[in-house]
C-alpha cells in the first residue's frame, strides 16, 4: 500500500520562465489598482493574498515537513492578538507590533513543537487541535486580560510615514498593496526553503522519518524549525487579520474553523508545492466571498442589484461559505487527493505523451 | 465533602453519556482504523431530530430514541458505503480531512434549515430534580444514566454475545484475517459506522433536555469524544466506558474547584498530558 502523497516530487530548480512569470504577475498585480477602483475588488484581492499567505505558511510545515497540523489557528490568533492589543492598549503602530506578534508566535510554536512532535499521525492531528483549544478557551476565560468574546475593534489605525509619503490606512488601496507585498515575500521564503538543505531535510521526514533519523537529521528539531518558519508567517498573517478586518474575538482567529482553512488552501491547490496554496486560495476565496458579500456583483455591474441569483444567495446561502468549503474538501479528497494542481499536471502529462506519438507509426514506447 | 459527592455523581451522570459517544467513536476507530471528526456533528444531528420531532410532534425526548437511533444508524452506514469506504486505504490525514468536511456539510446544512439560534427543548422535568441524602440529583441526567446504561449492557451482550458482534470484534482485531475466515469486512464496515453513528445520534437525544441546540454544538463533542476514546485506548469499548466517567467527574470537579469556564481546558491538559505520557491509553494495548 502506499502511503506517500501523490506529489512527492523533488522541487524542480531555478527556472528563467518561471521567474519571468512571477515578476510579471507581480507587477500586474501591483498595477491593478490604477486601472480598477472598485473597493470590492481590491477587498477581494486582499482577501485572496491573505489566504496564499496562509496556505504558503502552513505548506511549510504541512507541505514539505509532513506534518498534518490542524492548529494552525494558535499562529494566527497569537499574531491578530499581539498585533491588535499593542495597537490598542499600547498604541503600537501594527507594523511594529506585527514583529512582536511574530517574535510570540515563534516562541509558542517552540513550545506546541516540543509537545506536539512526540507524536505521529492522527495522534499529532489531534495533539495540534487540542492545544488550538486550549488557547481559545483561556482566551476567552481570562477576561481581564483578553477581554473575552467581547473582542477587540480597532479604533485607530496611525498614519505610515515613509520619508515624505503619508499613507492613511482607511480604504483598502494601502492594505492592497501590503498584503500583495506581505505575499510575494511569503512565496520568495518558501522558495527559498524548499530550495535549501533545510527544505530537503523536511522532505527527507516527510518520506520516512526514521529513515532520515538514521541519516543523522534529527526529527524533532527540523520540525521544529518547520513549525516556527511556519508559525513566524501565520503570525504575520494573523496580524494583518486583525488590522484589516479590523475586529476580532477568540472563536474567529482561534476556532477550529480557521486552522481547517489552512489545510484546505493547500488540499484544494496541491500539498507541498509552491502554485498549489495559490491555486487553492483563487479556488476557495472567490467563492466564499461571493456567497459572504453577493451584493459585490451587484457593484461589479456583473448582475444587476434585482437579480434573483443575488436575492436567492442572500436569502439562503449568505453564511454558506462554510457549507462550500465542506463540499470542496469531500470532492477534492474522493476525487482529486492531490489538488487541482495535481489534475493540472496528469492532464499534462496525458497531453504530452499523446503529442509525440501522433504521425509515428510506431508508439514511443522505446524511450 | 458534599460539594465534593455532588460533583462526583453528576459528573458520573454525565460521564455516561460522554461514554456513550465514546463508545459510537471507539468502534468507528477499531472496526476501520478511520477517526472520525464527524462525530460530533452525527451527535448534533440527533439534537436537531430530537427536537423537531418534540416541537411539531410533541414526543418526549426519551422516547424518541427509539426514532433517531435507527435514524442515525441508517444515514451513518449510508456516509460509510458512498464515502468513507472510498477512503479506507487512503493517507489517514486524508481520512481526516474527509470527515472534518462531512462534519461541515451536516453543520452547515443544519445551519441554513434552521438558522444559528440556540433552541432549547423544554420539558416538564428539564430543571427538576430530587434530593437523595443531601444530595440533588438531576432527573433528565438521571434518566439519560440509566438508558445510556441500558444501551451499553444491551452493547456489550451484542459485542461478546452475537455471531455479528464477534465478528465486528474479529475485523477490528485483524481486517485480513477476519476476511479469510469469511467474514464480510464490508458490511461489518458499514454495520460499525451505522452503530457508531446511532449512538452519537442516541447520545444527542439524550443531552438535548438539558444543553442547548445549535448547529456548531457539534465540535465540542468532537473533541470530548477523541479525548474520551485516546484515555481509554483507541479502540477499546470497555476503555471508552471508562474514559466517558472519567471526563464527566474530571469537568464536573473542574467546574466546582477551578472555574466553570475552565472544564474543558482542564479536560484537553489532561488530554494532553496522557498523549505525550502514554498515547496508548489506560487499556489500551501499544500501537502497531
Amino acid at each position: 500500500m502506499d502511503r506517500r502523497p501523490l506529489l512527492s516530487r523533488a522541487p524542480r530548480g531555478f527556472s528563467v520562465l518561471g521567474l519571468v512569470l512571477f515578476v510579471a504577475a507581480i507587477a500586474a498585480l501591483a498595477a491593478f489598482p490604477s486601472f480598477v477602483k472598485k473597493p470590492y475588488v481590491l477587498h477581494m484581492g486582499v482577501v485572496l493574498f491573505l489566504a496564499i499567505i496562509q496556505g504558503q505558511a502552513w505548506n511549510v510545515i504541512g507541505g514539505y515537513a509532513g506534518q498534518y497540523s490542524v492548529g494552525h489557528a494558535a499562529f494566527f490568533g497569537i499574531g491578530a492578538y499581539v498585533t491588535m492589543m499593542l495597537l490598542e492598549l499600547n498604541k503600537t503602530a501594527p507594523w511594529v507590533g506585527i514583529w512582536a506578534a511574530i517574535a510570540a508566535a515563534v516562541l509558542l510554536s517552540l513550545v506546541i513543537g516540543s509537545i506536539t512532535f512526540r507524536l505521529r499521525g492522527p495522534y499529532f492531528v489531534l495533539a495540534s487541535i487540542s492545544v488550538t483549544e486550549i488557547i481559545r478557551l483561556a482566551a476567552l476565560h481570562f477576561k481581564d486580560f483578553t477581554r473575552g468574546a467581547e473582542g477587540f475593534l480597532v479604533t485607530e489605525i496611525p498614519t505610515l510615514k515613509i520619508g515624505a509619503t503619508e499613507i492613511e490606512f482607511f480604504t483598502k488601496r494601502p492594505f492592497y498593496f501590503a498584503a500583495l507585498g506581505l505575499a510575494v515575500v511569503t512565496i520568495i521564503a518558501n522558495w527559498a526553503v524548499q530550495h535549501s538543505k533545510l527544505g530537503y531535510y523536511f522532505q527527507a521526514i516527510r518520506e520516512d522519518q526514521d529513515a532520515a533519523h538514521s541519516l543523522g537529521i534529527n526529527p524533532a528539531f527540523y520540525k521544529n524549525v518547520a513549525l516556527a518558519i511556519s508559525a513566524a508567517f501565520t503570525a504575520a498573517a494573523g496580524g494583518f487579520y486583525a488590522m484589516f478586518v479590523k475586529f476580532i474575538d477568540p472563536n474567529t482567529v482561534f476556532g477550529l474553523d480557521v486552522s481547517v482553512q489552512f489545510v484546505l488552501i493547500c488540499i484544494i491547490g496541491g500539498i507541498g508545492t509552491i502554485l498549489g496554496p495559490v491555486i487553492g486560495a483563487m479556488v476557495l476565496v472567490p467563492l466564499s466571498e461571493i456567497l459572504r458579500n453577493p451584493k459585490g456583483l451587484v457593484q461589479l455591474g456583473i448582475v444587476s442589484s434585482d437579480s434573483g441569483f443575488v436575492r436567492f444567495i442572500e436569502a439562503n446561502l449568505s453564511n454558506a461559505h462554510m457549507l462550500v468549503y465542506g463540499i470542496l474538501v469531500v470532492v477534492v479528497i474522493l476525487f482529486a487527493p492531490e489538488g487541482v494542481l495535481g489534475v493540472i499536471r496528469r492532464l499534462a502529462t496525458r497531453l504530452r505523451r499523446r503529442t509525440p506519438s501522433r504521425g509515428r507509426t510506431e508508439p514511443a514506447a522505446t524511450a | 465533602m458534599n460539594v465534593f459527592l455532588q460533583s462526583v455523581i453528576s459528573g458520573i451522570l454525565v460521564g455516561g453519556v460522554y461514554a456513550l459517544i465514546g463508545i459510537g467513536l471507539t468502534i468507528i476507530f477499531g472496526v476501520m482504523r478511520v477517526i472520525n471528526f464527524a462525530h460530533g456533528d452525527l451527535l448534533m444531528l440527533g439534537m436537531y431530530a430530537t427536537w423537531l420531532v418534540f416541537s411539531r410532534l410533541g414526543i418526549d425526548p426519551f422516547v424518541s430514541v427509539a426514532i433517531t437511533g435507527p435514524l442515525l444508524f441508517l444515514w451513518g452506514a449510508f456516509l460509510q458505503k458512498t464515502l468513507i469506504n472510498r477512503v479506507l486505504n487512503a493517507l489517514p490525514q486524508n481520512q481526516i480531512l474527509l470527515t472534518i468536511g462531512l462534519g461541515l456539510i451536516m453543520s452547515n446544512s443544519i445551519m441554513l434549515m434552521f438558522t444559528s439560534d440556540y433552541r432549547i427543548l423544554t420539558t416538564t422535568y428539564s430543571s427538576s430534580s430530587f434530593s437523595l441524602g443531601g444530595i440533588s440529583i438531576s432527573e433528565p441526567l438521571l434518566v439519560a444514566f440509566l438508558i445510556t446504561a441500558v444501551i451499553t449492557a444491551a452493547l456489550y451482550w451484542f459485542l461478546l454475545r452475537t455471531d455479528t458482534g464477534q465478528a465486528i470484534r474479529a475485523t477490528a482485531q485483524d481486517r485480513d484475517a477476519a476476511q479469510l475466515m469469511g467474514i464480510n469486512v464490508q458490511a461489518m464496515s458499514v454495520l460499525a459506522f451505522g452503530i457508531g453513528s446511532a449512538l452519537a445520534g442516541v447520545a444527542g437525544a439524550l443531552i438535548s433536555p438539558t444543553y442547548y441546540i445549535f448547529p456548531q454544538v457539534g465540535s465540542t463533542f468532537t473533541l470530548k469524544a477523541f479525548v474520551i476514546v485516546v484515555l481509554g485506548g483507541m479502540g477499546s469499548v470497555i476503555g471508552a466506558t471508562l474514559g466517558g466517567l472519567i471526563i464527566g467527574v474530571t469537568e464536573s470537579l473542574s467546574a466546582v474547584y477551578i472555574a466553570s469556564g475552565l472544564k474543558e481546558l482542564v479536560v484537553f491538559v489532561l488530554f494532553l498530558g496522557l498523549l505525550l505520557f502514554k498515547p496508548s491509553g489506560l487499556l489500551g494495548k501499544t500501537r502497531a
